[in-house]
């Protein structure tokens, strides 16, 4: 067995003991016969089977918001919020990067606004733009920014001298160094932060949801509805769909960095 | 530094040899206009060197400068797309300084699969390719083993005997700089001075190899360890003028 096939394996193992147990778990009465009382209640939790069926009826025609429509705008939002977040989060971070002073002098507006909690911003957020999809990305755009800023700050100012002498040395001007030496040095520090920005922008939309109602729509939506009715399997639905978009971006992303920084020596060898 | 005066003739190979901490990158960075110096000035053509980086002047690092990210045809492109050298004139130019760096088939590596020998080989390449009138080398075959130092030794003076750029060599091999150079300036240790300027007269073409083996080699070779083994000679604290001469 290859070594891929085995972790697989043991992937898929865990799955099924997880799904089963809690299958098992929540299917045990305290006293027999009598409802309502289990050792673990699926009232709280719910149960594997009933999420599936929850899963497929949402999923259906026969709700007036599906499953599907409330998905996209998740991930409509996010992506937005991602795609904002990160171009400037990466411009401004190149700037303040190679610009010293004015990185000192934003320096204490940058950390103050960044120490923020970001919850603390929605009710402004929610004031200014409503609960639509504009208050989703701004939201996600808040946080998404200061993590592709920070790093690709730091990796503009890690850049090596000797590498820009030598571009210096070849002919280069201001702008040729830009391009040629400090975006792709910087580039490998900014792809160090799409991973867990995709996790961030994510969260930014989802409080946008549960706090925007039906017009923020989304699965945050259906989080908050689900409180209304305390319905478990609903919720379980939403965060199991929360957590496969969040495993499809991640992978998307990981894509699109084996390709721009494939001179990487460690993605050489995954090529196979 | 102190009093570090010398003269390179146009078309010369001269080597700067001294004790680590004597200045000669410095000389080197202050011929390139990467420092300036607070007293004293280089000329070039008769006119002072202003600004970084003049135009005609290559630099070739001890350190591995290559570009990670580019492969090694778009490595020896750099100076050609910075200058707006375009189309099949570039191709044609980087084919051919490729082969000339008997890269021919690594075009599209990138450097973190090439040796270190092959990465500075494209370090030079790189240099030469857009044809500068003044080589400037900071020990750039520093970091080789000493059997990639010999094929890189043939290799440059092969491609500057056929270019007969300037160039100033900095080294603390000193069997490196009889191999290659005309002149030899040797550097005191710190404060860096001029100590001697001693002329190689060894003929050219130079084989790398069999002229390690010659009596004249073996001359020089005696002349210049005699004189630079006096600066290794002082017990590194006896010095009244110690601290960093950068």
């Amino acid at each position: 067995m290859t070594d891929r096939a085995r972790v697989n394996l043991w992937r898929v193992a865990i799955l099924v003991a997880l799904l089963g147990g809690w299958e098992w778990l929540t299917g045990i009465k305290a006293i027999s016969r009598t409802p309502g009382l289990y050792w673990i209640d699926p009232f709280f939790i719910s149960r594997p089977s009933a999420i599936a069926r929850r899963f497929v009826y949402l999923a259906s025609g026969e709700v007036r918001l599906s499953l599907w429509q409330m998905a996209l705008s998740t991930v409509q939002s996010t992506l937005w919020g991602f795609v904002v977040g990160v171009s400037t989060g990466f411009v401004a971070g190149l700037v303040l990067g190679r610009n010293d002073r004015l990185a000192r002098v934003l320096e204490p507006y940058i950390i103050a606004f960044n120490s923020l909690p970001r919850i603390a911003l929605v009710p402004l957020v929610t004031m200014i733009f409503g609960f639509g999809l504009l208050a989703k990305v701004v939201l996600a755009w808040t946080i998404v920014f200061f993590i592709v800023f920070f790093n690709t700050f730091q990796g503009a100012r890690a850049v090596d001298a000797d590498l820009i002498h030598s571009a210096r040395f070849l002919g280069a001007g201001e702008r040729q160094i830009m391009r040629t030496v400090i975006v792709p040095s910087a580039l490998a520090w900014t792809f160090a932060a799409l991973t867990p920005s995709i996790s961030f922008a994510l969260i930014g939309v989802v409080v946008g949801e549960l706090l925007g109602g039906e017009s923020g729509g989304g699965l945050g939506y259906l989080i908050t509805q689900s409180l209304g009715t305390l319905n478990a399997a609903d919720m379980m639905v939403a965060l199991v769909s929360l957590g496969a978009i969040g495993i499809v971006m991640a992978l998307g992303i990981k894509q699109v960095e084996r390709r721009l920084l494939r001179w990487r020596p460690e993605y050489r060898t995954e090529r196979a | 530094m102190d009093r570090a005066s010398f003269e390179v003739l146009e078309g010369e190979f001269v080597a700067i040899v001294g004790p680590s901490g004597c200045g000669k990158s410095t000389i080197l960075n202050m011929i390139g206009g990467l420092v300036t110096s607070s007293a004293g000035a280089v000329l070039v053509d008769g006119a002072p060197v202003t600004g970084a980086a003049p135009r005609h002047v290559g630099y070739v690092f001890q350190k591995d400068t290559v570009f990670p990210w580019r492969t090694v045809a778009r490595n020896v492109a750099l100076g050609l797309e910075y200058r707006g050298v375009a189309g099949p004139e570039r191709a044609r130019r980087v084919r051919e300084a490729v082969a000339l760096a008997g890269l021919a088939g690594f075009e599209e590596a990138f450097p973190a699969t090439l040796s270190g020998g092959m990465r500075q080989r494209v370090a030079l390449m790189r240099t030469l390719v857009v044809d500068p009138e003044i080589l400037l080398m900071d020990e750039p075959f520093g970091a080789l083993d000493t059997h990639t130092k010999l094929v890189l030794h043939a290799e440059l003076l092969a491609l500057w005997e056929a270019r007969r750029q300037t160039v100033v060599f900095v080294t603390h091999d000193l069997s490196e700089a009889i191999t290659l150079a005309d002149r030899i300036v040797v550097m005191t240790r710190r404060p860096g001075r001029v100590k001697m300027v001693h002329e190689v007269k060894l003929t050219r073409p130079r084989d790398v190899i069999a002229l390690r083996e010659s009596d004249e080699y073996a001359r020089e070779y005696g002349r210049l360890w005699h004189v630079l083994g006096e600066e290794f000679a002082y017990p590194q604290g006896g010095h009244p003028q110690g601290g960093p001469s950068k």
